[in-house]
C-alpha cells in the first residue's frame, strides 16, 4: 500500500507524467460520462471510438496530416524569412518602425477565416492559400518577439561595445543578435503553434487534401469519430512541430536562463 | 501538496462542465418556440417571415422566433439536443443523422423536388451531364448536395475521372465558378444561381439532378422525438401555421420576402431573394402530391430518398429501416 501511494506521488510530481496523468483523467471521466449518459455518437463520440479511428485509419490520417503538416511548416518557414528580418529593420529603424509597425498590429486584427476564401480567388486550389494562411497567422508573434528582443539590449552593454570601437555589424553579430535570441525563439513556439491552426485554416476553406478536408467531411458525414481523430493528429502535430522548436532552442542558446532551469533546480 | 490541490479544483470544475454542457430535454417555457433555419436567410425562408407578419403564429398561441441556421447538419444535432424545437433541414441529411442515433422526427416536408443541380455560366455551353466530361466542378467535402452528385453521376453513367474535383467550402463553391476556377459547382437552383448571376451579371445556366430521375427530397420541418408524444398539440398548431404561411408565400412571394427583408433587412437584395422563392414554389410538390396543401409529402417520395441515402449516402442498409421511420404527416392541418 505505502509502495502503491509513493509511486502515485512520484507519477503525480515527475513533469513528464503530469500531463499524461491529467489527459488519462479527463479521457476516463469523458468514456464514463459518454456511456452512462448515454450521449448519442453524433453530438460527442466516446475516447474509445475515436482510438478505434485512430487505430483503423491510420494510414488515411497519416497521409493526409503529412499534407497539414507540409502547408504549416512552409508557412512557419515563410514566417521566419519575413519576419525576422522585418522585426530587426523595425527594431533598428524609427521611421521604419512608425510606418510599418501600427500597420502589422492593425492587419493581425483581422480575422483571417474571413479573408481565407480571398486567397483561393487569387492562388487557386494548391498549397499557396494554406501557405499563406498558415503564415499570415503565425508570423506576427515571431515579429513582435524578436522586435522586443532587439529592443531590450541593455545600452550599457552596446555603449560598451561603441566605446570599443565595435562596427555596428559587430555589435548585431556580437550583442543584439545572441540577445535577441531566446526572445526569437518564444515567438517561434507560438507561430509554429498558430502555423498548425493556419494551415486548418486554409484547408477548410478550399482544399483537395489535408486533415482540414478531412474534418470537413466528416463533419459533412456526422462522422464525429474519424473528426476527433482528426484532431487528436493535429494536436499532435501541433506538440510535435512545438518540440522540434524546443530542440532547436536548446541547440542555439544553451546558455540562456531558462535552459539552465534544469542544471539549477537539480543543485537542490 | 498545494499542486495536488489546484489538480482537484481543475477537476472538479471540469466535472462540472461536463455536467453543465450535457445536453438534456429541458422544460421549455409555454409555446415560446424557436425555429432553427438551415442556413443564413434566403429566398426560400420567406414563408416562416410571411407567417410571422401575418400573425400565423400568434394566432395559434406559439411565439415564435426564428433563427439562422449554419447548415442542416448543425440544425439538426440542435434539434436533436433540445435547444431548438423546431428545425428546418435537409431530409437526406437528417436520415443520416437519424441512423447515426438522432432523435428527429420530420413532421412535413415543405421542398419535395429537388433543387439540387449543377451551377455554371451559359458562356461554358454545360447543358447535359455528358458536356461534364473534362471539365472541373467545386464541391464541398462531405456536403449535402456532393452526396446527391454521386447519385447523379451513377445515373447519367459519368465515371469518377471524367471530370475534376476543387473541394471547397459554400464561399469558396462559388467564388470558383465566378472566378473561372472551375466551370460548374454543385449547389441549389434556389440559391447559388442567382446569387452568380446578380454578382456577375452573366447568364447562369443550371443541370438540375431531378430531371435525370434523382430527387431525394430536401427540407422540411423537423422536431425532436418526444416532442411528437408529448407536445403533438404544440406540433399541429406550429404546422397548422406554417401550412397557411406557405400558401401565402405562393399567393404573394413578394410579401414573404417583403417580410423576410423586414425581419432581417441584411439577407439579401430584395430581386435575389425574390427570384430565389419564386424558384423555390414549383419545388412544392412532386407528381405524387400535386393538388396537396404544403407539407405534406408522399412516402413514395420518401422512400426514394432513403434508397439514395442507402446507395450513396452513407447510411447503413441494416440501419435503414422505413420510410415511416423518419417522418409523419399526420399532424399536419
Amino acid at each position: 500500500m505505502r509502495a502503491l501511494w509513493k509511486w502515485i506521488r512520484w507519477v503525480l510530481e515527475s513533469d513528464a507524467a503530469r500531463p499524461l496523468v491529467l489527459i488519462a483523467v479527463v479521457l476516463v471521466l469523458w468514456q464514463i460520462g459518454v456511456t452512462s449518459l448515454g450521449i448519442p455518437k453524433y453530438l460527442i463520440p466516446a475516447p474509445s471510438a475515436v482510438v478505434d479511428q485512430l487505430i483503423g485509419d491510420w494510414l488515411r490520417l497519416l497521409r493526409e496530416g503529412i499534407v497539414t503538416t507540409y502547408a504549416a511548416l512552409g508557412g512557419f518557414l515563410l514566417s521566419i524569412l519575413v519576419g525576422i528580418p522585418l522585426a530587426i529593420a523595425i527594431a533598428y529603424s524609427r521611421t521604419i518602425e512608425g510606418f510599418l509597425y501600427p500597420i502589422l498590429v492593425f492587419s493581425q486584427s483581422v480575422p483571417k477565416i474571413a479573408i481565407a476564401p480571398l486567397f483561393v480567388v487569387w492562388f487557386g486550389f494548391g498549397a499557396i492559400p494554406k501557405v499563406i494562411a498558415a503564415f499570415l497567422l503565425g508570423f506576427f508573434p515571431v515579429v513582435v518577439a524578436t522586435v522586443t528582443g532587439f529592443k531590450s539590449v541593455e545600452s550599457d552593454m552596446l555603449d560598451l561595445a561603441r566605446a570599443m570601437r565595435a562596427t555596428r555589424l559587430q555589435v548585431f553579430r556580437k550583442i543584439s543578435f545572441p540577445h535577441s535570441m531566446p526572445y526569437i525563439f518564444s515567438g517561434l513556439k507560438v507561430s509554429v503553434t498558430l502555423s498548425v491552426v493556419g494551415a486548418v485554416v486554409g484547408e477548410f476553406v478550399g482544399s483537395n487534401s489535408g486533415l482540414g478536408y478531412l474534418l470537413q467531411m466528416a463533419n459533412g458525414n456526422f462522422d464525429l469519430p474519424l473528426m476527433f481523430a482528426g484532431l487528436v493528429v493535429l494536436a499532435l502535430i501541433g506538440v510535435l512541430l512545438f518540440i522540434l522548436v524546443e530542440v532547436a532552442e536548446r541547440v542555439c542558446v544553451p546558455w540562456h536562463i531558462s535552459q539552465r532551469m534544469d542544471l539549477s533546480t537539480a543543485m537542490y | 501538496m498545494m499542486n495536488l490541490r489546484c489538480l482537484g479544483i481543475l477537476l472538479l470544475s471540469l466535472l462540472v462542465l461536463l455536467t453543465v454542457a450535457t445536453p438534456s430535454a429541458q422544460a421549455q417555457q409555454r409555446d415560446k418556440v424557436v425555429l432553427l433555419l438551415n442556413w443564413y436567410n434566403y429566398g426560400e425562408h420567406g414563408p416562416f417571415y410571411l407567417g410571422l407578419a401575418r400573425g400565423f403564429y400568434q394566432e395559434e398561441g406559439i411565439d415564435l422566433e426564428i433563427q439562422e441556421g449554419r447548415g442542416s447538419g448543425p440544425t439538426i444535432q440542435v434539434v436533436g439536443a433540445g435547444s431548438a424545437q423546431f428545425g428546418y433541414a435537409d431530409v437526406g441529411t437528417a436520415i443520416r443523422a437519424v441512423t447515426r442515433g438522432a432523435p428527429v422526427h420530420f413532421v412535413g416536408v415543405l421542398v419535395q423536388t429537388s433543387p439540387m443541380g449543377l451551377i455554371g455560366f451559359a458562356e461554358k455551353n454545360i447543358r447535359e451531364p455528358k458536356d461534364l466530361v473534362g471539365k472541373t466542378i467545386a464541391m464541398t467535402p462531405g456536403g449535402a448536395v456532393d452526396t446527391i452528385f454521386q447519385a447523379f453521376a451513377k445515373a447519367t453513367g459519368l465515371k469518377e475521372g471524367d471530370y475534376k474535383v476543387v473541394s471547397g467550402d459554400a464561399t469558396t463553391k462559388r467564388n470558383a465558378v465566378i472566378h473561372g476556377q472551375a466551370d460548374v459547382t454543385t449547389g441549389h437552383i434556389n440559391d447559388q444561381n442567382i446569387f452568380i448571376e446578380d454578382a456577375t451579371g452573366k447568364k447562369v445556366q443550371v443541370i438540375r439532378y431531378a430531371d435525370y430521375g434523382v430527387n431525394p427530397v430536401n427540407n422540411g420541418i423537423l422536431v425532436h422525438k418526444d416532442m411528437l408524444t408529448k407536445r403533438a398539440d404544440l406540433i399541429r398548431r406550429f404546422m397548422r401555421a406554417s401550412t397557411r404561411a406557405a400558401e401565402g408565400a405562393v399567393q404573394s412571394p413578394e410579401e414573404a420576402t417583403d417580410a423576410l427583408l423586414k425581419a432581417n433587412p441584411k439577407a439579401g437584395k430584395r430581386e435575389v431573394l425574390l427570384a430565389g422563392l419564386k424558384a423555390t414554389i414549383p419545388l412544392y410538390h412532386t407528381k405524387h402530391t400535386q393538388g396537396q396543401r404544403p407539407f405534406r409529402v408522399a412516402p413514395a417520395d420518401m422512400q426514394a430518398t432513403l434508397d439514395i441515402m442507402v446507395e450513396y449516402g452513407g447510411v447503413e442498409r441494416a440501419q435503414k429501416g422505413k420510410p415511416e421511420d423518419y417522418y409523419t404527416n399526420e399532424l399536419l392541418p
